[in-house]
Order: structure tokens, then C-alpha cells, then sequence
């Protein structure tokens, strides 16, 4: 079976290179060349972290500032651990959103001691971890009950944009962090569905924000002028979640099939889809690309962390190690290259951490 | 004059017998060979005076004197030499078989050399040949010339045994009487193209003498490329070649066509041969339309080929190719040489048929569409209904073919089957039809050297124009420079897991709708009724109704092993009660014959596996350790293969003497092999509605008789085996003349099986009074019966038999 997705890749990497399409049709040439590089066995993780309870939801990494890196985890039964990567162990415990599963956690460049929650009770919590304390700070009841996590752009010191979802499933609420006053809010339309994912980040002409909807469609909305740039009818099914790398103006999205889809975007925001890659067994729950751009991570229905090349979607690993679904994976923000690290939180309430592609 | 050279000739012959003086001999000797160009010396005395030579030669004066020795040999040879070769040629053979050995034995064997190596025989054809057949022959002289041409070989090493040279064996002999022949019909040619007439009577008969002999196959080696390539290119020679073969006797005309068509390589050299022989020769006709593809199946393909292509080839002869067709169809849909004759004879007639259908046109089949449409419909439906898997598909493959050419495309024939290389070769015969085909020389040369030449060609462009798409591959955008990590271990995930309790199974397997869901059970079932004894032995009968009638509704991957192995767990974990359900089941109404057949195959798995000998007391409830589960797949083929290895085996024990004694060692099976047994002999003749044993249901029926005879075996050594040896032998002699093939063959078995496994004392008065008649039914089937197994089945069970019956008999010489 994975020679065979192997084999496809590969020859697709070829056809679009030569382009005549014809050229390479023994698919077992290609299979050899392939098995003669794949020798490696695959990682293990580097460490587990264990005890957080419930099911991890969400993760989020903090390493960039002085001080022990952290890595904040958000279980299915409200609790937010934060784990000091130095001793592997949880400094804090934050007991957060009545209980209710926490679904997206985010931190701010500025202010280390700051912290975002956003839970199943439709709230979005900030809270204040400065010396030791654990107090929520701000809340903001969003009345969301949908999947879509929350998306945070700090285009200057001191000014964020929150977008969120909102109790309409469809649509996108953008506030300023500051004031917690409403920017806009996005409405497709025509009918797409539920929101399901989304991303917002700054673009020359202002922020810009990309939320993937019920109907597999990709939307490319300008923020400053509320209205939508393009679309794209990306899959066939929901779109789980995406990932955007901005300096190539390209993303990558996975839903509940087989297919992981990436799509490019020019300087006028118009969506065109790029190339796909079909994994073994169906469905995405999140993605993300790391910060140099080179590879994605994928969190798989599957139990399975699978790991891609970014410019062609090479499927490079496929890291087997929870024992039920993936939820969120998270490569860290660590300065230093080859200290960063890639963290995988499942529903069997373990975070893996694994050291991949980090030496180069 | 007629006296004067009488005179002479009896004072020559008188100074041979009685001189001693060598000069006296040389000058007799130089007067007789001085007659040999006179006619009346040839015709009257000449084989007086060989008689005369070779009793001298042995007597007395022959070694004697040096000097003229070499003047006597030489004198002495060329009388012989130089004279009317027949006349030598049955002194010199009837010499060798008179005398005795002696020196003058050896002078007359080196002479016969001699004169076969001088082209003697060619003078002797020839002389026969030439005038039109002048030459005044009593029939009587020219039989015994005839024969002895013939026989030379027999008559010489008859007498010479292994001093015989090698110049008479039949592996010269025979060619150089074939080129002599070649020689003869070349003079042949020369004489008709110089106006003389000539007879080609004796030739012909000489050849066919020695085809009837049964060195046609040495002759036409030599005779039939030569002849095919001389006719090629001279109209006279066809003409010649075919007077020939009208001048065969008729006796000699079968084995002088099949050893000619056999040698030859096409139909057009045959046509070219043989002219309008078949129109104008009974014998010939009879031969190459009836015998060769209807009575006989030995020959290869390409004979048949030949032949059939011969008869397309001429208008004349096309008449007989319809005939030919008619005929065959008729062998080929008769239901009757169906059950009675071997498969390879039908695969022969088949193969006729597909080739005869091949050469007519469009025009031809219209005008036999009837007779085709007839043969194909009932010669399929009676293969069809054959039990033999392979005249099943030969029946399928030749129904698909014979639609091909009568049918329009939309209304053919498809059947589902696996074709094999039998069938492939059956269904390449329809496409290779053309007569014009003539593989004598060059082409597969030529051909050979071709092919191989654009593949390399091929194979090297190929590369040349993947190497710049290679480099062309943008280095900036690609992953290449990440290695990927070995990801062998990505599979695919099922969905729910296996269940863990054989009542989930149970319950599974009764009403899920869950694809994945029945298909987890089914793997884990074996070894979770195994584990489980206690469970299953709860619901054991239950699970094998389920099971019984559990259906493939999901396309199950290995659904029927899966199941039978769940089956085959289910008996051995609890014996009694599920033996029972299955040997009753099989008599009840209502079920299909996969089914019953089904049942069969489990009884006689679980009985084998019951079988094995206990090994671990300990393990007490499961003392069976799963026999290789992917094995037992394959049908019923393992088992019987298993017990037709043992049954082989110790058959050549036997015959070797028998030292080895076979170990008995405790196992499961003996004590509970009753009730495999008795249950299935219950009910074989009270037939219902939907199952009727004795009739159309013979396919069960030959497999019951399978599983009864394996049941029997594996109860070798049990004390109820005498019982049950019984009781099949009342079973088997009731079916033992079944028309099908099948059953045959499960009643050979059977009775192997009783003969193997019976305690002989039991044997033989259980027999009693039938000993001969089963003896006597035995040697009928090894001898006559048309199907290969059941004729070797039938040597072994007389083997045992004779075995049991010296074993028996035995005993009480040595205790006397």
C-alpha cells in the first residue's frame, strides 16, 4: 500500500518536472529507487509526557524567551498543564473553562507571563501566569459551539487581532485584544457550512484571514475590507484544519479523507490549488508547518504522526506511537534550530515529543 | 548355347567343391564371374553356383594357399557383388540363418555388408522399378524378396545376436534403405522424363512392408523433409511421390500416412505429397478422416494439424473437411464418450474439432451452423455436468470457441473459469489456423534473430530519455534533501477490533451487517474456539448451524478457509454433538451441494486432525495442535494428497518386504471414528426432493466416498475398523460400476482404503465368498477402466489385496 502512494508521489514529482507524463511507466523502477533510500527505521520520541489526565486537545510551545521552555497542553476535562521541557515535568496545573475541554491555548511574543485559552464552554479566557499566579484576566463568552479554533495575530507590540467563531457556524468574528471591541465579522455568502479551521495572519495590503469551511471550501478573506478575496473548493469532504507558510504564500490543509491538499496563493490572494499526496488512512485533525518552511506535521485519526516535505508533500515519516487518535500537534518556536522539537498530543492522554529533520 | 554355358557352369561348380588346387579355383572362379553379364547364367545357375561358393568357402580350400588368396577373395566378392542382387540377397540371408558359427558365417556377414554398402539395394529396387514392372516374378518370390528387404535387420540380429554388425541394426538399415528408395524414385523421375515407363508396385510394397513393420518413423525421417523439398520445386516428383503412396498395399496404407504425416512439417508439404490421395483411396480416407482424429489420440497437435490443413487445402478435399467436422462434432457432443472415454482422448478430439472449426470460412460455418449449434450446445451441457474439473473447462473453453465463429458478438458464450495451459493452448489453436503456415526453414531463424534486437533498442532509448528528465528536475523545488524515513510499518487501520468472546462471534456472524466486523471475527474464530473449550462447547452446535449456512456476503478475503477452519475447530473442540449435527445435516433437505460438500470436507479434516498422534497428556481437553491453517485451504486437494502420499508409501513397503512395522500410537480419532462413520452410510439411498445420492448427485457422492474411505484409513488400528470396513465394502459394492469417473475413483479409494487399513483376518472372511469376484472386478478396472486414477488406484488395491491375502496365508505354515 505505501509503496504504492510512494510511487505515485514520486512520479508525480517526475511528470510535472519533465512534463511528458509517459516517461517513467514501470512504477516498479521507481518503487526500487525508493526502497534503496528508505533504509532508516523511524525515530522514537524523545520523551513522553504523561499524566495530563484526559485527552490532549491542544498544544502550544513557548521556548523562545529566557527561562525553561514550556509547553502548554489543554486536556479534555479543562485542565491546562503547563510542562517545563527542562524537567519534563508539569510546573502548573490550571483548572480552566468549568471543566469543559480546552480546544485552543496560544501565548503572546510580548508578554511571557500571558496565556489565551479557548474552551468548550464558548468562552476565551487570557490569563495573567506572572509570578507563579494563575488568574484569568479577561474573558470573552463567544458563543461558538463548533470545532473552529481560534486564530491570534499580534501585528504590533501591544495590539492583537482574536478571530474567533461565533454562535452563527458560519461565520468569523475578528476583535482587538485590546479594547475587546469587534472589528468585523466575515459571513460567506453563499452556503459553505460550518466553520471548521482558520488562520489569520498580516499581509502587506492588512490582515489577512483564511478559514476552511463544512463544504471542503477555502476562503481568503481581507479583514480591513470584509469581504472575501477567493475560494476554494479544496476537498470533498469538511476541511479539518490548515496551515499557512506566509513567506511562500502557500498552505496546506487536511480533512476527513485520505488526501492532504496544498494550495498556493499570488499577491492578489487568488487560491489555486498546487498538489495533494494520499496517506494510508483517512483523516486530519490538525497540521502545521514548522517555522523554517521544510516540513508539515500531520495528527492523524490514524494513532499515526506523519511528517511531509513541504515544497513537494514527500511523505518523509510516519511516527507510531499513541495508541489512539492524534488532536494536535505542535512544532516548537525554539531559536536554535536544532533544539526544536515537534510535540504530538492524542486522545489516549499522551504527549509524545520528537527531534525530526532537526539537524540541518 | 543354353547347354554349353550349362556344361561349363556344373565343370566350375564340380572344381569349387571338389579341387584343392588354388590355381584350379581362380580359373573357375574367373569363368564364372566372366558369365555374370550373361543372362541365362544369371537367370538359371547363379544361385546354384552361390550355394555352391558359400559351402565351399566354408569347407576347405579357402585359407589355404597365400599367394592366391587375395585373387580368391576378390574373385569370391565379386560374384557375389556383381550378380542379380536379389538372388544374393536371400542366399547370403538365408546362409546367415542356417549356418552356425564358423568362419564361413563370417565371410557371408562381411559380404552382406559389403553389399549393402555397395548400393546393391538401390540396383534391387531399381531393377524392379524399371520396364514398367517387366520383371517375371512369381507373387511368391517377390513376397519373400519383399520380406527379406524388409526384415534384415530381424533375420540378422536374430541369428548374430550381439555380434550383429552395425550396419544391419534398424538405425542404418533403415535409412540407407530410405535413401536407396530416394535413389530408386530418382531414376524414376530420370526414366519418365526420358519417355520409359516405369512401376513403382514394388517399391511401394517394400515401403510399406517396413512402415508395417514399425520403422516408418526410421524411413520417413530420411524420406519425408527430402521428398517435401524435392516437390516443392519439380511437379514430376509430386506425381512420383504420389504414385507411390497409391501403390501401397492397402494393409500397409495407415502406418505409411501416420509415419509420413508425422515426419512431415506442414500441410502443404502433405498436400504436395499426397495429392488427391485421401479422395481417391478408401483406405486413405478412412485413415485420415476417421482413425487418425477419432480412434486415435497419441499423435501431436501438429499432426492433427497437418491433416486437417491437408484436407483444406483442395477443394476436392474440402467435401471431406465438412465431413470431418460432422463426424467430430458428433464424438464431440456425445454425452456417452464423455463418461467412457480418457480425458486426454477427449482433449485430442476437442483439439480436432477447434482446428477443424478453424479452417472453414464464414461461407462453410453458415451452411454447418446447425450441425455446430447442436454439438456445441449438448457437448457443453454433458462436460458441464462432468465431475472431472478439467473436462469441465475443456467443455467451457471449446463452447466459448465454437460461439466465437457461429454466434453474433453480442450473444457468445462467456464462461468463468481459470484458464490453465491446457486451455490456453486449446483456445491459441482457434487463432493460429492458417493452412499457408509452412515452418520449414528460416523463418524461426530469422524470427529469433529479430526479436530481440528492437527490445534493446527499446530499453536503451528508454534510458536515454529518463536521464534528462532526471536532471531537469528543479533542484530549488523539491524534498530531496530530506531522506525519507522507512515507512513500511504504515498499514491500514481497521476500523473496529476483533471481539474477544465467542458469543460476540456468534452473535457477529448471526446479524451484523458490519462488514469489518464479521471479518475480524472469522480470523480470530479458529484460535478463539480452540482457547475457549468450555464456551464453545456451549453453543457448539449453534455455531455450526451459523456457520453452516454462513454466506460470503462481504467478499470476505480467504472467506472459505476461514470458515472451514472455524468448522474444523468447532468438531474437534466438542466432538459428539457437533459430529452429530453434521452427519445428520447431511441427509436433510434444503441443503446446497456446497453445502454437503462442505460438511464432508470438515469431517474429514477434523478426523485428520483428530488423528494426529497425542503428543502432550497434559493439555487434556486440546490435545490437537492446529494442523497448518493456510494448507488446508485448498480444498480437499491436501487431504487426499496426504493419504494417496501414505497409501504410496507403504505400498512400496509392502513390495519391498515390509520391515518397517507400523507404529500405532494413541490419538483422539479412534475412539469417536464410529461416529464419523456410521452416520454417513445411514441414508445413501433414500433419496428426497433435493437430494437424491444415487442419482444426478453423483458429484456428492464421489466425495462421500472420499471422506468415507480417508474416515477408514485414520481409524487404522482402531478395534471398530473391522466394522467399519465392512460396512463401506456393502456401501462400495453397490456403486462400484458408477458411469461417473468420480465416483470411481472415491470407490477405488475406498476400497485402498479398507484393503490399507483393515486387519487382514478380518479382511478375508469378510470377503469370503466375494474374494474372487473382487479380485476378478479389480483387474477389469486396472485394465480397462478409461480414467487414469482409478486404473492406478485399482493396481494398488490389488496389490494390498494380494498382500492381505499372503499375509493370511502365512501363518499357518510358519506356526505348523
Amino acid at each position: 500500500m505505501f509503496a504504492v502512494a510512494c510511487s505515485d508521489s514520486i512520479r508525480r514529482t517526475r511528470d510535472s518536472a519533465v512534463c511528458t507524463g509517459k516517461l517513467l511507466q514501470n512504477p516498479r523502477i521507481k518503487i526500487t529507487d525508493v526502497t534503496v533510500v528508505m533504509s532508516r527505521p523511524p525515530p522514537d520520541p524523545l520523551y513522553i509526557l504523561r499524566g495530563s489526565g484526559a485527552a490532549v486537545n491542544t498544544l502550544h510551545f513557548c521556548c523562545g524567551r529566557d527561562g525553561p521552555p514550556f509547553l502548554y497542553s489543554g486536556s479534555g476535562k479543562g485542565a491546562i498543564h503547563v510542562w517545563n521541557l527542562t524537567t519534563r515535568r508539569a510546573e502548573h496545573v490550571l483548572e480552566s473553562h468549568a471543566g469543559n475541554s480546552v480546544i485552543w491555548l496560544h501565548t503572546f511574543k510580548d508578554s511571557s507571563s500571558s496565556l489565551i485559552s479557548q474552551g468548550r464552554d464558548m468562552r476565551v479566557c487570557v490569563w495573567d501566569l506572572s509570578e507563579d499566579r494563575s488568574t484569568v484576566t479577561d474573558s470573552l463568552l463567544t458563543g461558538s459551539v463548533g470545532f473552529s479554533q481560534c486564530s491570534l495575530l499580534e501585528s504590533r507590540p501591544g495590539s492583537a487581532l482574536l478571530a474567533h467563531p461565533t454562535e452563527h457556524m458560519e461565520e468569523v468574528s475578528v476583535v482587538d485584544m485590546r479594547s475587546w471591541t469587534p472589528v468585523c465579522t466575515l459571513k460567506p455568502d453563499s452556503k459553505l457550512g460550518m466553520l471548521m479551521c482558520m488562520k489569520m495572519w498580516q499581509a502587506d495590503s492588512g490582515p489577512v484571514l483564511c478559514a476552511g469551511y463544512e463544504d471542503g471550501s477555502l476562503v481568503l478573506w481581507d479583514v480591513s475590507h470584509r469581504r472575501p478575496f477567493s475560494c476554494l473548493k479544496a476537498h470533498p469532504e469538511p476541511v479539518m484544519c490548515l496551515d499557512v507558510d506566509v513567506c511562500r504564500q502557500k498552505g496546506i490543509s487536511g480533512s476527513s479523507e485520505k488526501t492532504l491538499q496544498s494550495w498556493t496563493f499570488d499577491n492578489q490572494q487568488n487560491l489555486q490549488m498546487h498538489d495533494s499526496v494520499q496517506m494510508t488512512n483517512p483523516g486530519v485533525s490538525q497540521l502545521r508547518i514548522r517555522a523554517d518552511g521544510k516540513i508539515l506535521a500531520t495528527a492523524g485519526w490514524d494513532n499515526n504522526i506523519r511528517v511531509f516535505g513541504l515544497k513537494k508533500l514527500k511523505p518523509l515519516a510516519v511516527l507510531q506511537h499513541h495508541t489512539d487518535m492524534v488532536n494536535s500537534v505542535a512544532f516548537s518556536d525554539h531559536q536554535d534550530p536544532p533544539q526544536r522539537l515537534l510535540a504530538a498530543g492524542s486522545k489516549d492522554q499522551r504527549i509524545s515529543v520528537w527531534s525530526i529533520y532537526s539537524k540541518s | 548355347m543354353g547347354s554349353e554355358v550349362r556344361l561349363q557352369v556344373c565343370s566350375c561348380l564340380r572344381t569349387l567343391s571338389s579341387s584343392r588346387d588354388s590355381g584350379e579355383i581362380v580359373h573357375a572362379l574367373r569363368t564364372l564371374t566372366h558369365y555374370l553379364e550373361d543372362d541365362e547364367f544369371t537367370r538359371l545357375h547363379y544361385t546354384r553356383a552361390l550355394q555352391v561358393l558359400v559351402s565351399a568357402q566354408s569347407s576347405h580350400w579357402f585359407n589355404r594357399s597365400r599367394d592366391d588368396d587375395e585373387e580368391i577373395k576378390k574373385l569370391w566378392d565379386e560374384m557375389f557383388l556383381r550378380g542379380p542382387p536379389d538372388q544374393t540377397l536371400l542366399l547370403l540371408l538365408d546362409t546367415i540363418s542356417s549356418t552356425g558359427e564358423s568362419a564361413g558365417l563370417e565371410r557371408c556377414v562381411s559380404v552382406l555388408e559389403k553389399f549393402l554398402s555397395a548400393g546393391r539395394l538401390q540396383v534391387l529396387l531399381w531393377s524392379r522399378c524399371e520396364g514398367g514392372g517387366s520383371y517375371a516374378d512369381t507373387p511368391q518370390l517377390r513376397e519373400i524378396i519383399i520380406g527379406h528387404l524388409a526384415a534384415l535387420p530381424s533375420i540378422t540380429s536374430n541369428h548374430l545376436h550381439t555380434n550383429t554388425p552395425d550396419a544391419f541394426l534398424p538405425q542404418q538399415y533403415y535409412p540407407l534403405l530410405a535413401a536407396s528408395i530416394l535413389d530408386t524414385l530418382e531414376k524414376t523421375c530420370h526414366a519418365l522424363r526420358a519417355g520409359r515407363d516405369c512401376s513403382l508396385e514394388f517399391v511401394a510394397q517394400v515401403l510399406g512392408k517396413v512402415c508395417i513393420q514399425g520403422y516408418s518413423s526410421q524411413v520417413f525421417e530420411i524420406l519425408a523433409p527430402r521428398l517435401s523439398s524435392l516437390t516443392r520445386v519439380d511437379p514430376l516428383w509430386q506425381r512420383v511421390t504420389q504414385r507411390l503412396l497409391e501403390n501401397i498395399p492397402e494393409r500397409c496404407t495407415e502406418c505409411v500416412i501416420t509415419g509420413l504425416i508425422r515426419c512431415l512439417s506442414g500441410a502443404t508439404a502433405a498436400s504436395r505429397l499426397m495429392g488427391n490421395l485421401v479422395v481417391t483411396n478408401k483406405k486413405a480416407q478412412f485413415v485420415l478422416t476417421h482413425k487418425l482424429l477419432l480412434q486415435q489420440y497419441q499423435h501431436p497437435t501438429r499432426l492433427v494439424k497437418s491433416v486437417l490443413g491437408y484436407l483444406a487445402l483442395d477443394p476436392e478435399r474440402r467435401m471431406l473437411l465438412k465431413q470431418v467436422l460432422r463426424s467430430v462434432c458428433q464424438v464431440w457432443c456425445n454425452s456417452s464418450a464423455v463418461k467412457h472415454t480418457s480425458v486426454e482422448q477427449q482433449l485430442y478430439v476437442s483439439k480436432a474439432l477447434l482446428l477443424c472449426v478453424a479452417l472453414l470460412t464464414d461461407s462453410e460455418i453458415q451452411e454447418l451452423r446447425q450441425e455446430m449449434l447442436q454439438c456445441m450446445l449438448g457437448g457443453v451441457q454433458c462436460r458441464l455436468d462432468s465431475n472431472i474439473v478439467r473436462i469441465r473447462r475443456m467443455g467451457m473453453a471449446v463452447g466459448e470457441c465454437l460461439s466465437h465463429k457461429i454466434d453474433t458478438p453480442g450473444s457468445q458464450l462467456k464462461f468463468q473459469y481459470e484458464p490453465d495451459e491446457e486451455i490456453r493452448e486449446l483456445k491459441s489453436l482457434m487463432e493460429s489456423a492458417s493452412v499457408e503456415e509452412d515452418n520449414e526453414e528460416h523463418q524461426p531463424d530469422a524470427s529469433s534473430s529479430l526479436q530481440p534486437e528492437p527490445k534493446v533498442e527499446g530499453s536503451a532509448g528508454r534510458s536515454v530519455t529518463s536521464e534528462p528528465g532526471r536532471g531537469s528536475d528543479s533542484e530549488l523545488d523539491s524534498d530531496d534533501d530530506l531522506t525519507p524515513y522507512d515507512m513500511s510499518a504504515d498499514q491500514e487501520k481497521k476500523e473496529s477490533s476483533p471481539p474477544r468472546y465467542v458469543r460476540d462471534c456468534l452473535e457477529a456472524l448471526m446479524s451484523s451487517d458490519d462488514a469489518d466486523r464479521v471479518e475480524l471475527s472469522l480470523q480470530v474464530l479458529d484460535s478463539l474456539l480452540r482457547k475457549n473449550v468450555k464456551a464453545t462447547q456451549e453453543v457448539s452446535v449453534q455455531f455450526s448451524k451459523v456457520l453452516l449456512h454462513l454466506e460470503d456476503r462481504f467478499n470476505t478475503p480467504r472467506f472459505h478457509s476461514l470458515r472451514q477452519n472455524a468448522m474444523v475447530a468447532l468438531t474437534v473442540t466438542d466432538i459428539k454433538p457437533v459430529v452429530d449435527y453434521w452427519t445428520t445435516e447431511f441427509y436433510s433437505l434444503n441443503y446446497n451441494l456446497r453445502q454437503r460438500l462442505d460438511i464432508l470436507e470438515v469431517l474429514a479434516l477434523s478426523a485428520q486432525e483428530l488423528s494426529e498422534p497425542i503428543r502432550n497428556k497434559h493439555t487434556g481437553a486440546q490435545p490437537i495442535t492446529a494442523v497448518a491453517a493456510i494448507e488446508r485451504c485448498d480444498d480437499i486437494t491436501h487431504w487426499r494428497q496426504i493419504v494417496e502420499k501414505r497409501i504410496q508409501s507403504k505400498t512400496r513397503r509392502i513390495s519391498k518386504g515390509g520391515t518397517q512395522p507400523v507404529q500405532a500410537v494413541p490419538n483422539c480419532y479412534a475412539p469417536v471414528a464410529g461416529f464419523f462413520f456410521f452416520p454417513l452410510l445411514r441414508n445413501y439411498d433414500r433419496s428426497q426432493v433435493t437430494f437424491d445420492l444415487l442419482g444426478s448427485d453423483h458429484l456428492v457422492l464421489g466425495r462421500l466416498l472420499h471422506t468415507l474411505g480417508l474416515l477408514m484409513h485414520l481409524a487404522i488400528n482402531a478395534p471398530v475398523a473391522s466394522q467399519m470396513g465392512r460396512a463401506l465394502l456393502d456401501f462400495v459394492w453397490v456403486v462400484r460400476f458408477h458411469t461417473d469417473q468420480m465416483v470411481r475413483r472415491g470407490v477405488m479409494f475406498a476400497v485402498c482404503a479398507v484393503f490399507l487399513s483393515m486387519p487382514s483376518e478380518n479382511l478375508l472372511t469378510e470377503l469370503g465368498d466375494d474374494l474372487m469376484e473382487t479380485r476378478a472386478w479389480l483387474a477389469d478396472v486396472a485394465e480397462n477402466d478409461c480414467d487414469a486414477d482409478c486404473r492406478s488406484l485399482a493396481v494398488q488395491s490389488l496389490i494390498l489385496l494380494d498382500k492381505n491375502l499372503k499375509s493370511q496365508l502365512q501363518i499357518p505354515d510358519t506356526e505348523t
